[in-house]
């Protein structure tokens, strides 16, 4: 009993710090949470122009992207967004809680990176999205959110958590 | 007063009419001008109101880095309050409204973890913990 | 140039504490040269001055805005007032880790220097704590250099410190804790020297009681200001919400407390002994835990300092050596530590054996809420989210069970069981007035909450044994110990006034245009929105309501404020708080709506002052243990 005692007394410790070590080299940018892929939600809105949304236009890998023009962070990440539409990538835009006015002044002003852009002044499908904020990024595949990226888009989050995605269901 | 604005017979009752239509008026804006001193989160009875501040502690803050929305004041929190706010009052139970937050902003919103699977072990495990010591120590009787 | 200067110091201690090291590594452990001791005591102590100098040094770089010091330009700024130039330099992580060890240098210095030279544990204490001080200054230099430089010119001028940070109470909070979380470096080396040293005769009790009980004093208050401060500073009115980093500051306290009740054990009637040691260093590795929690960035916390990895695997990697060295020497010694006198069930060694118990079982609670969406993630990848329903929910029976056992144990004996008689006339009326007040309160609120009413039965229970067990005292003109009754009494009514303000507490979100004035309930029976007005202050602009409440019967004027500061733009809101015997009126500020009306949150907060009350007993009571004449 007391063998096992000393014994336990001494390799807790050690799980404890092998635990955490792993915890720490793990890094923040490339971690794979698992995310649980869901449906995208239903909905009933216009685009920027006025005109309703097709639920068809949703399909294929699209990146839906939460934007707007009263987002400061959204310039940072905006000239990458450019940047992936040049290469072939369908991103739509989630224009959230803003006026569609200033919206598209802000599209003309800084370049529009979108196949166009969902109009959501009151926020209610980024509500049943689960969007915490702008800037927001999804991963959109087939109609299915297969990842979620908080904050701006850049290269590293890019390449480690969305392109694996992509390339997995491009294989299927 | 319903007589007078009925059956106006005379360039006066005209304007008595014109005067009671104007302060009809002034009453509707003073009276619509109170419709917004309110109670923010009004509810049928007292149960639902402490059903709201419970859940809404109970709930994370998506945005924050630790916190429930109740202490948060971020958009995405007043969001999720006023929602929380609303299924009440539509008679969704607590654990349908928690079900419907979890759907949208992930199982982490929900700061009480569900009885199930691994989490059997994280609400019982003190307690095992404790009876295991107690165990120990009656056995020995040295420490 | 003076910061280099303040910076060589520092390098020169290493140097030192390093020479220390190495010398005494040359001489075998266990013969003790007297000269040897003389000669390493004296390189220690330099050392430490050059510590307290360069620290010296750094505080005036600080007060005369030294801008070419890149720590002092991004936390401090010129038109600060001179008490928050000085706090500054707690207000991140450089800066607070120098601290840190300031206070580590100096509880050790007071202590080395405190023992008499002849005493046999003198050199494997100083070696253990000379040891850990360089670990942590090679830290500091290596990882997180508060001396770092811009170059060439320096900085104009420096930033703003955020504007929540220039606050008395927030600027005090990490002094304490550091001095309280700190202090019990003594007993986890001199414990670990007097387990290497082997001889088991030795008496080491006596030599860090009182060392331990003033740095307990510090890590209460330290715990206690941190939770005052959240509460009116932050809006919400909560006081603690089982944050990770308000846990990683409770477990080292309800170690050092189990520690305290095991050495008052330990010191009268020699058993517990192996359970004392093995709390004294405990608390310290702990206190190492949660530096590495808060420093490493890993989990998600309000008051985490940056991540940074690296910084993480040192701070790791170190405490984690230093701990498992202790540890593995006492798993070593284990046998022949064990004494060969048995507990007797019911005696009080027995409950103070279940008090640790207790403390261990509470400490893993908080450890496995703490690691648990760690864990989880790092094998399922799950997120999950673990806070006060959690801890309420496992804390609830935790404090019941002990404070039965508190109650009963008042009147135990050493070495005896109670007999029967004395069980039932020490527990039967507590309990009995306990449960009649638990009625009454249901009776009177018409409030019915499980855990709640747990935690106000507990308070109760030990409220009232040991007031009853004074008044017998009294009466029959016995000894009474004044300083553990107090300290228990404050924890009873810990217990009952968070309790009460769980069930009692209520929040009300109001919609008003200025001059208006609205009826909230019976209690609030009026409240009216006198006016706002904008003004400006130093270095920032208010927005500043006036409010007049009738509550309950009384007027009372608030004035919550928003305030927005010119350097960084943000924008704080300062709650409006007036505190009564029985209850806080706590009205915070909202936003504006369109139509041109505020939005108010008016929370009535039971029983805060009691809580505070409560954390102050419980420090009185020690310090009437601590002066106490006679000898423990």
């Amino acid at each position: 009993m007391n063998q096992s005692l000393r014994f336990l007394i001494v390799i807790l410790p050690i799980l404890i710090l092998i635990f955490f070590t792993r915890v720490l080299l793990i890094d923040e940018d490339t971690q794979l949470a698992t995310f649980e892929a869901k449906n995208f939600p239903t909905f009933e809105l216009d685009d920027l122009n006025g005109r309703p949304v097709q639920s068809e236009s949703l399909g294929g890998i699209k990146l839906i992207n939460v934007w707007a023009s009263w987002c400061i962070t959204c310039l940072v990440e905006h000239p990458f967004l450019t940047e992936l539409s040049e290469n072939n990538v369908g991103i739509i835009g989630l224009n959230y809680k803003d006026s569609d006015t200033k919206a598209n002044a802000w599209l003309q002003k800084h370049g529009n990176p979108y196949l166009f852009s969902i109009y959501d002044p009151r926020g209610d499908l980024a509500f049943d999205l689960g969007v915490t904020g702008a800037p927001e990024s999804y991963l959109l595949i087939n109609n299915k959110v297969v990842g979620h990226i908080q904050g701006e888009m850049n290269q590293i989050k890019w390449e480690n958590i969305f392109l694996p995605l992509i390339q997995k269901a491009q294989q299927r | 007063m319903g007589e007078y604005l009925s059956t106006p017979n005379s360039e006066s009752s005209a304007k008595i009419m014109a005067i009671k239509r104007f302060f009809t008026v002034i009453y509707f804006f003073i009276f619509s001008s109170f419709a917004f001193t309110q109670i923010v989160y009004e509810f049928e009875n007292s149960l639902q109101e402490k059903r709201f501040y419970s859940l809404i502690s109970e709930i994370r803050c998506p945005k924050c880095t630790s916190g429930s929305i109740a202490s948060s004041d971020a958009p995405v929190s007043r969001d999720l309050k006023n929602k929380v706010y609303q299924l009440i009052l539509e008679g969704s139970t607590d654990d349908e409204i928690k079900q419907y937050v979890s759907e949208r902003f992930g199982t982490f919103s929900d700061y009480r973890p569900s009885l199930s699977g691994s989490n059997y072990f994280l609400w019982f495990g003190p307690f095992i913990f404790l009876a295991i010591l107690f165990l120990i120590f009656f056995s020995k009787r040295r420490i | 140039m003076i910061g280099e200067i303040s910076h060589l110091l520092s390098l020169s201690a290493v140097l030192l504490l390093t020479l220390v090291l190495i010398f005494n590594l040359f001489f075998s452990f266990n013969k003790s040269h007297p000269n040897q001791l003389t000669l390493s005591m004296r390189l220690f102590n330099q050392s430490c001055w050059l510590v307290f100098i360069s620290f010296g040094i750094y505080l005036y770089l600080a007060i005369s805005d030294d801008f070419s010091i890149a720590y002092i330009a991004s936390h401090s700024n010129s038109q600060l007032p001179i008490f928050y130039k000085i706090t500054s330099i707690w207000s991140a992580h450089e800066g607070s880790m120098f601290l840190w060890i300031v206070f580590l240098i100096a509880w050790s210095y007071l202590f080395l220097n405190s023992l008499n030279k002849n005493h046999p544990l003198k050199k494997l204490t100083l070696l253990m704590l000379s040891l850990i001080i360089l670990g942590f200054l090679l830290f500091l230099l290596l990882t997180s250099n508060p001396f770092e430089r811009i170059l060439p010119f320096g900085a104009i001028e420096g930033a703003d410190i955020n504007p929540v940070l220039q606050d008395p109470a927030l600027a005090i909070h990490p002094p304490m804790l550091y001095l309280g979380y700190v202090g019990f470096v003594i007993s986890f080396s001199f414990i670990t020297a007097y387990l290497l040293n082997g001889n088991f005769e030795l008496q080491w009790e006596q030599d860090i009681k009182n060392w331990s009980l003033v740095a307990w004093i510090f890590l209460t208050i330290g715990i206690t200001l941190g939770s005052w401060w959240a509460y009116y500073e932050l809006g919400w009115g909560g006081y603690w919400f089982w944050d990770p980093v308000e846990n990683v500051a409770l477990m080292p306290w309800l170690a050092a407390t189990a520690f305290m009740h095991s050495l008052f054990a330990s010191s009268k009637s020699d058993v517990l002994k192996t359970w004392t040691m093995f709390l004294g260093i405990l608390i310290f590795a702990l206190s190492l835990f949660g530096a590495f929690i808060v420093r490493s960035g890993i989990i998600d916390s309000v008051h985490s300092f940056a991540n940074d990895p690296e910084r993480g695997l040192y701070l790791l990697s170190f405490s984690g050596s230093i701990t498992l060295l202790a540890l593995t020497i006492f798993a070593y010694r284990l046998p022949a530590l064990n004494s060969s006198k048995l507990v007797v069930s019911g005696s009080k060694e027995s409950f103070l054996s279940m008090n640790n118990i207790l403390m261990i079982t509470s400490i893993f609670s908080i450890f496995l809420g703490v690691t648990y969406p760690l864990i989880i993630e790092s094998i399922y990848g799950d997120k999950v989210s673990i806070g006060p329903p959690y801890y309420n929910t496992i804390f609830s029976p935790l404090i019941l069970i002990a404070a039965a056992f508190i109650m009963i144990s008042i009147d135990a004996l050493w070495q005896r069981s109670m007999p029967l008689r004395t069980f039932f006339i020490t527990t039967v009326p507590p309990t009995l007035l306990s449960l009649l007040s638990i009625y009454i309160v249901w009776r009177l609120t018409g409030i019915f909450s499980i855990l709640a009413f747990i935690g106000i039965l507990s308070g109760l229970l030990i409220i009232f044994s040991y007031l009853f067990k004074t008044i017998k005292n009294l009466s029959k003109k016995k000894y009474i110990n004044k300083g553990s009754a107090v300290a228990h009494i404050g924890l009873g009514l810990l217990f009952f006034a968070v309790s009460m303000n769980s069930i009692l507490s209520y929040e009300k979100n109001l919609n008003l245009a200025p001059g208006q004035t609205i009826s909230v309930n019976e209690s609030v029976q009026e409240f009216h929105f006198k006016d706002i007005r904008v003004l400006k202050a130093s270095n920032h602009d208010v927005i500043s309501a006036e409010v007049s409440l009738l509550h309950d019967g009384r007027e009372i004027s608030l004035n919550p404020q928003k305030r927005k500061y010119a350097t960084r733009g943000q924008i704080t809101s300062e709650s409006a708080i007036h505190a009564s015997v029985l209850k806080d009126t706590y009205l915070t500020i909202g936003d504006q709506l369109e139509n041109g009306s505020w939005t108010f949150s008016l929370k009535i907060n039971y029983f805060i002052k009691w809580i505070w009350l409560s954390a102050a007993l419980m420090v009185f009571g020690m310090l009437l243990t601590i002066f106490k004449k006679k000898a423990l």
